[in-house]
């Protein structure tokens, strides 16, 4: 009886499957075993990864080393990924015309317009006239509250610096819209119109989120209402705004000069970055075959590849002039980002490009790896069959598929697929574009300062801890626990781990969360599925595959499949996350399709 | 280092002279030696209303120590007591959330004091203050020595960090997220005020009447 043992390096984990073949050539599954991958894919230091997974199968298995009679290390796919992102506007705003403020707690609702007035000033008031009063830090809100109650002629709204908005409003006699917690009131310029508004509870400012409101209340001319559109768009959902008409004030939005992208392929083709994702992707797809791709030399395009083409060769150890990039997959983004001028710390969100690339390597140095593995264990070890043809002998091992199937590995770096046809031909196609550009689109979008609590976010459900007994999931299910919750997460925005719940640290409502992660990994994995699948299909027609497998590390997360799987259903597609060998979901199909192989030679 | 008797209280006097130095002139201290009380006269809180437990959803509710505002005017650094009770009320209040004070003569363990005002307060969420300053949010389903939050180095804080302290308890109310009230620490500090807060921990405590419990302050 032989024991054969398929191994399968990942960027993240390595896989391990045992089978025996007896005497008729039968062959029987034992065991399977999974543990992370040690030192980067395809290095000397996966061999104490690769040796402790073989051990942990075998003893499953009640075997020992010397019972094995042969190895099969995978051929990895010789691709790397890597991300970038790049901003295409910019926001800036001149002179002290402010935008957009969002405290969290205004006082009273509706607008106010009137000339700004600073607390100082107030006696110098004209009759008839009407204000906005301003007022710093260094007044209290009762002497504020009393101020306007002895001569409130005139005042429409107020503008404080302190957060104490509500305070001074409970305390008034006659309840006009105040807004608070803008820091640099000192630059508010005396005498200047300006408008205020605060919204009714539960909704968003509607008149200076309005280019016709703002030119109403401020009594603006077409040129100038034109002039105030990008105002109006930075407020759109605010609860609360304040816009200032300064004579030189302007906001502007900048589109910065991205640069080109040249496509070098059956076709050469070139595109520009502010054409934005979807005319990117076109431009990919006409370029067909795709030998190298640059970027306009000093522009951000231009330096967004080459930072890419440097952490590549980095890695790689080739020089950065001999790396060529594949493909790319480019997806549009909003990144939010601070507004250079503005008075109390605003962010607007900007139009960015996220682009993940892929590049072709040399051959990893697997055969040194099988000798190292050979020298160690004693036993025959080979380097045997392609990643992705294995990887589809495994997945026949679901059940309920059939011929011509197709794969769908969707790692971190890259999203592979293949499929074989019923008379045993196999296509195959290497995209850009997986699991990390996701984690890089979560942490732009919601502006997170770590890539690491974006990964979690990706990987993980959120809730919302209402009590220290309840907690809201994010589908609006209430789950009570048994043992209170502890009291840091009280009110908090919670991640649900295996290992207890992760605290986020910034405060954005779970909704937005949700929405973000779930935009992020439907812009990159239905883009770059649908694309595989028509690289692959027979005559480039999606509906002549029957079965399409998802296997893979970003298989197991848990909406992926099912984002995927509504998207395919309207093809007539069987499509879903892979059942290995009936038991081992979809993990381990590489190691089970390099046994599967041996009976074939 | 050694420590005679004699130094202890040469110490113990001296922070005294202090104390009363700071504190209203109609109280006439004399010195500590021979007596087993910091002031003489135990106030009687037997004529005042007994705290109800509160229905107001908005509601947070102030425990203050036995001797706030009456045997102790200030906390350990000098603030003026009324002044940290308004700081805490605005700081509900900018929340839009109602405050009501009680005073705790149960005991005098900060812990407990909160715990006990938030058992009483309709939203469940309760502030203790002692008479020193030391400060603790709290929740009432949380045992006593766990808490939504602790600010026990009384001689760091100031105005600023007691309107914070208010804020943070109306968004515990509202279920929103706290943003954590910065703090100085000081390992200083504890040698510093030690016979200080022992000295205001012991005249709080010997104020503690427990079959009054707990009685409407203010508001």
């Amino acid at each position: 009886m032989k024991i054969i043992a398929g191994v399968d390096i990942g960027n993240s984990t390595t896989e391990v499957c045992i089978g025996s073949i007896d005497y008729f050539g039968e062959l029987k599954f034992l065991s399977g075993a999974s543990v992370p991958t040690t030192g980067t894919k395809g290095t000397i230091a996966n061999i104490h990864s690769i040796k402790s997974a073989l051990k942990q199968a075998l003893s499953k298995a009640g075997l020992e080393e010397k019972d094995l009679t042969l190895v099969r290390l995978n051929e990895a796919a010789p691709v790397i990924g890597d991300t970038a992102m790049e901003t295409l506007t910019e926001t800036i705003i001149t002179d002290s015309s402010m935008i957009g403020h969002n405290p969290s707690t205004p006082a009273g609702a509706g607008q106010a317009v009137g000339r700004l007035i600073s607390m100082e000033c107030m006696k110098q008031r004209e009759t008839g006239e009407h204000y906005i009063l301003t007022a710093s830090r260094s007044h209290t809100y009762e002497e504020i509250a009393a101020a306007i109650n002895a001569a409130p002629d005139g005042i429409q709204g107020v503008i404080l610096q302190a957060d104490e908005a509500v305070l001074v409003w409970n305390r008034l006699d006659h309840k006009i819209p105040i807004i608070d917690e803008v820091a640099q009131i000192e630059k508010l310029p005396d005498g200047e119109l300006a408008a205020i508004e605060v919204a009714l509870a539960g909704q968003s400012i509607r008149m200076l989120s309005n280019p016709y409101g703002i030119a109403t209340l401020l009594k603006l001319n077409a040129d100038q209402t034109r002039m105030v559109t990008p105002i109006a768009k930075s407020l759109i959902g605010k609860r609360s705004a304040v816009v200032i008409r300064t004579p030189n004030g302007n906001i502007r939005e900048n589109v910065l000069p991205a640069g080109e992208i040249y496509l070098h392929g059956e076709k050469d083709t070139s595109i520009n970055l502010d054409e934005g994702a979807g005319k990117i992707m076109a431009a990919v797809c006409d370029a067909g075959k795709i030998r190298d791709i640059r970027g306009q030399a000093d522009t951000n395009v231009g330096n967004m590849f080459e930072r890419i083409r440097r952490s590549m060769s980095e890695l790689d150890g080739q020089q950065a002039e001999d790396i060529h990039i594949t493909d790319i997959l480019a997806v549009d983004t909003l990144a939010p980002v601070k507004i250079s001028g503005a008075l109390a710390g605003e962010t607007c969100l900007e139009k960015a490009v996220g682009v993940a690339a892929m590049v072709r390597t040399q051959q990893l140095p697997m055969q040194k790896i099988a000798q190292r593995l050979h020298s160690e264990l004693g036993t025959e070890v080979v380097v045997a069959g392609v990643e992705a043809v294995m990887a589809s002998f495994g997945a026949m091992t679901t059940p309920g598929t059939q011929l011509p199937i197709a794969v769908l590995d969707m790692g971190g770096g890259s999203t592979d697929a293949a499929v074989i046809t019923e008379s045993g031909k196999v296509i195959m196609t290497h995209q850009a574009g997986a699991g990390e550009l996701v984690s890089m689109l979560i942490q732009i979008e919601l502006g997170l300062e770590d890539r690491h609590m974006a990964e979690q976010i990706k990987k993980y459900p959120l809730a919302k801890v209402e009590s220290l007994f309840h907690m809201r999931m994010e589908d609006g299910r209430m789950n009570f626990v048994e043992e209170s919750i502890e009291p840091k997460f009280y009110g908090r925005v919670v991640l649900l781990t295996e290992k207890g719940m992760v605290r986020m640290e910034k405060d954005i409502p779970m909704e937005k969360i949700v929405q973000v992660r779930r935009e992020a990994k439907k812009k990159v994995f239905v883009t770059n599925a649908l694309r595989a699948m028509k690289a692959v299909a027979p005559d480039h027609d999606m509906k002549k595959i029957a079965n399409v497998v998802l296997v893979g590390g970003s298989a197991e997360d848990f909406e992926i499949p099912e984002i995927l799987m509504e998207e395919f259903a309207g093809y007539r597609i069987v499509c879903g996350r892979g059942n290995i060998r009936s038991t081992e979901g979809p993990r381990n199909a590489v190691a089970t399709g390099l046994v599967l192989s041996y009976l074939g030679e | 280092m050694q420590f005679s008797e004699e130094l202890v209280r040469k110490i113990t006097d001296e922070v005294m002279a202090q104390l009363r130095a700071q504190d209203l002139a109609s109280q006439s201290v004399s010195p500590l030696a021979g007596r087993e009380r910091v002031n003489e006269k135990k106030t009687d809180y037997s004529g005042y209303p007994r705290a109800a437990k509160g229905s107001d959803p908005k509601e947070v509710v102030i425990g203050v120590g036995a001797a706030f505002q009456r045997e102790i005017k200030k906390t350990i650094c000098g603030i003026s007591l009324d002044d940290v009770l308004a700081n805490v009320k605005a700081g509900i209040e900018e929340e839009g959330m109602v405050s009501r004070v009680v005073k705790i003569l149960d005991t005098s363990d900060v812990c407990f004091m909160a715990l006990e005002a938030a058992k009483l307060s309709g939203s469940g969420i309760g502030i203790g203050i002692q008479s020193k300053g030391t400060t603790v949010i709290h929740q009432k389903d949380l045992y006593p020595l766990s808490n939504l939050e602790l600010f026990p180095q009384a001689p760091l804080m100031n105005l600023e960090t007691y309107r914070g302290i208010g804020r943070n308890a109306g968004k515990y109310v509202k279920g929103e997220q706290v943003v954590p009230i910065p703090c100085t620490n000081d390992p200083m500090s504890r040698p510093k005020y030690q016979v200080k807060a022992a000295l205001m921990h012991i005249a709080e405590t010997e104020q503690l009447d427990p079959e009054v419990g707990a009685i409407e302050w203010e508001g």
